[in-house]
């Protein structure tokens, strides 16, 4: 990086004496422009290019008679083929990933307020507390969690011996999917919520109570709307990685009925011999369809100019 | 008062003086408010001076509710508000950091409190009051996109727009800057004239609360030292401290040696000094304090002898004269006694050409002459 750097400032040196003093603001821009240098570049590499790649092998045929061999082509047969005949798993996608996403809401937001409000002295053990599961493997927690939730596991047999569990498993259903997927997400949506509370002026939500607001309603009117945009930022950090997981639904789920689009990815592009073509129209497709709701979700929103 | 209650449940109407009676406010082991005890009348502009920490914010708290007195009670009229929630209060605050809705417009901001209350045409009611602090032109506006004193205005008029019994301003200009101040002081007092209400301003500037307020109370370690309309509180200051919080003056300490005539004498060394009986306020065990005004005194370059005995002091050393056009003001070493200063007007034809180093003698009119308690 710092060889690029030098290299501009040469080239830039290198005008200098020709002709009179550059002008500030032509100057200000090129300095500008490098300093993007290296984030454009790192974009080019790891982003564009591996989607350019993405997109030509989401649009190759194969050959006629040899599985597994491809030409360049323009076909969009595959993404014919993932909209098709992979539309349930669309659909539990989003259906999973927005279930976790406001269960994790509905757990993260009374915990940040507590952590920015009322947790005086505590606030920094409860934040370890939220941190903490980050030092241990994604996978090795939620194969954790296909112990705790297993048949013969103190949840699932106390609540057979209650007679509430009726399919008798929490593992290998929905249920157990939408848990991992809630549980794993759930510090990228307490964290931006406390951040947005921790950085509300106490004396806003004083002024809610002396404006003759009760407790509810000054949390509505004020508190809730104040931390929107950290509402935002969490929902987004949890909706959009939920969407695209595979890990939960394969280690918590069944081998039918709760397969995501991620899981058919990973299939495709591991197990099936020629289907990368189609493992990449899936991902476009997901990529698409996540890239319309965040759009609508954050012109839904996000507009407001908050704080 | 549960958090289900509707937000107009409870609110209580009352009208009349807002009475302070025995009200303590203790955090752990510190006791930010001690027994005060204060009458505010109805209507009134009320200032609450007080140095830094000394429990204005935390008196005005209690007023609105937001903190709960240790002991004491807190009455608007005769209906007791002790122990009520803020939303049940008629009184609002205007916060020192103004603390406006970020995500609400300015006529937002100002409508909440009415929509709170249910009233008819709450957009209306902010509309007109936005009219009252002129800024009408920017009621679609984003509180950050207000200057200063724009903010400012805002949340007055967001306290305002509410008729409460009794405003609450919590040093609402002190992060103006002099000349903004000096407008908003202006304009306040205008708007507390038109609409007739009490107004508790809490302020640590002595100059802004002596200019606005009808009556002055100066508070210092969580008890209120003196109260009174501003040109009395100069006048005849009782204590110590409001002697030199509002306004200077030069103190001589010293003990009681007897009367003459309906003044008492006070010594101190070679010092004798007279203080007229009602204006004494006497200490403990004859020890009493002398004060007089600077601008009360007149600085002589010889003594200005026995007819002006009582109310002259000297011979001290002249430190250091600053000649400021209108008024020259000079700081004298009195041995055994301390430093005094003088304003001097510069009326005299023949200006007394002193310097630095020379002995000076101080005198005073014996009726300015005050005398407090330490
Ligand atoms: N919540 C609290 N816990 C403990 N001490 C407090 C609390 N609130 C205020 N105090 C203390 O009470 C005292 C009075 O505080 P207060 O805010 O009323 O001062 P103030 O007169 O408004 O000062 P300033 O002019 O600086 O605003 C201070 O010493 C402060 O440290
Ligand atoms: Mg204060």
């Amino acid at each position: 990086m710092s060889a690029l750097a030098h290299l501009g400032s040469t080239g830039g040196g290198a005008q200098a004496p020709g002709g009179a003093a550059p002008e500030p603001t032509k100057k200000g821009g090129f300095t500008a422009y490098l300093l993007l240098l290296p984030g454009v570049l790192w974009l080019l590499v790891f982003f564009v290019a591996p989607m350019v790649q993405l997109a030509a092998v989401s649009l190759q045929s194969q050959f006629p008679g040899y599985p597994g061999y491809y030409y360049r082509d323009v076909n969009f047969g595959s993404y014919l083929t993932a909209i098709t005949e992979y539309l349930p798993h669309f659909g539990r996608s989003l259906l999973f990933a927005g279930a976790a996403t406001l269960f994790a809401f509905v757990l993260a937001y009374p915990l940040a307020y507590a952590m920015a409000f009322k947790a005086g002295k505590w606030r920094g053990v409860m934040m370890i507390c939220v941190i903490a599961p980050f030092f241990t493997s994604f996978i090795l927690r939620t194969v954790a969690w296909r112990q705790i939730l297993a048949d013969e596991g103190p949840i699932a047999s106390t609540l057979r011996f209650l007679h509430l569990l009726p399919g008798g498993h929490i593992t290998e259903t929905w249920v157990a999917v939408v848990a991992g997927l809630t549980y794993n997400f759930l510090p990228f949506m307490v964290l931006p919520i406390y951040a947005s509370l921790e950085r509300a002026d106490p004396k806003i939500i004083e002024a809610g109570g002396d404006l003759y607001a009760n407790g509810l309603t000054t949390f509505r009117r004020v508190t809730l709307p104040m931390s929107m945009p950290g509402v935002l930022a969490g929902t987004l950090l949890t909706f959009i990685p939920a969407a695209g997981d595979y890990v939960n639904a394969e280690l918590l789920g069944s081998d039918t009925s709760t397969k995501m689009v991620g899981n058919v990815i990973e299939s495709q592009f591991f197990k099936v011999l020629g289907g990368f073509p189609v493992a990449a129209a899936l991902s476009f497709t997901l990529m698409a369809v996540i890239l319309a709701l965040v759009f609508l979700y954050v012109r839904r929103y996000g507009t407001e100019e908050l704080l | 008062m549960g958090i289900f209650s509707k937000s107009t449940g409870g609110f209580r109407e009352a009208k009349g003086d807002l009475i302070l009676e025995n009200v303590t406010k203790s955090f752990a082991t510190f006791t930010a408010v001690d027994d005060l005890s204060l009458t505010v009348p109805r209507g009134s502009f009320f200032a609450l001076l007080g140095p830094s920490g000394c429990g204005k914010t935390t008196t005005l708290r209690m007023v609105a509710g937001l903190e709960q007195p240790t002991a004491g009670r807190v009455k608007i009229g005769s209906t007791d508000l002790t122990g009520s929630r803020p939303y049940e209060r008629p009184v609002n605050t205007v916060f020192q950091s103004y603390a406006l809705f970020p995500h609400l417009t300015v006529r937002d901001n100002v409508a909440f409190g009415p929509k709170r209350r249910g009233v008819a045409d709450a957009v209306a009611e902010a509309n007109k009051t936005l009219e009252l602090v002129q800024l009408s032109h920017l009621a679609d506006r984003k509180p950050t996109q207000l200057s200063g004193g724009q903010q400012q205005r805002v949340a007055v008029a967001r306290a305002l727009v509410n008729h409460p019994e009794v405003l609450l301003l919590d040093e609402p200009l002190g992060a103006l800057d002099l000349k903004l101040r000096r407008e908003m002081q202006v304009e306040l007092k205008r708007i507390q004239m038109e609409v007739g209400l009490t107004f508790v301003h809490v302020t640590h500037d002595q100059e802004e609360a002596m200019t606005m307020a009808d009556t002055v109370a100066v508070m210092n370690l969580g008890k209120i030292e003196q109260m009174g309309a501003p040109e009395v509180l100069y006048d005849l200051p009782r204590t110590k401290f409001v002697a030199n919080f509002l306004g200077q003056s030069n103190l001589l300490h010293g003990t009681v040696q007897g009367t003459d005539g309906d003044s008492v004498v006070i010594g101190s060394g070679d010092h004798k000094v007279k203080v007229r009986q009602a204006r004494m306020a006497t200490g403990e065990g004859g020890e009493a304090i002398f004060g007089v005004r600077p601008e009360k005194t007149r600085i002589h370059d010889t003594d200005p002898g026995p007819q002006l005995s009582g109310a002259s002091i000297g011979p001290g050393t002249l430190l250091d004269v600053s000649f400021s056009g209108v008024a020259t003001q000079y700081l004298v070493e009195i041995p055994g006694v301390g430093r005094w200063a003088v304003y001097e007007q510069n009326l005299d034809l023949d200006r007394i050409d002193n310097k630095p180093g020379d002995q000076v003698w101080i005198s005073w009119n014996p009726g300015h002459a005050f005398g407090v308690r330490s």
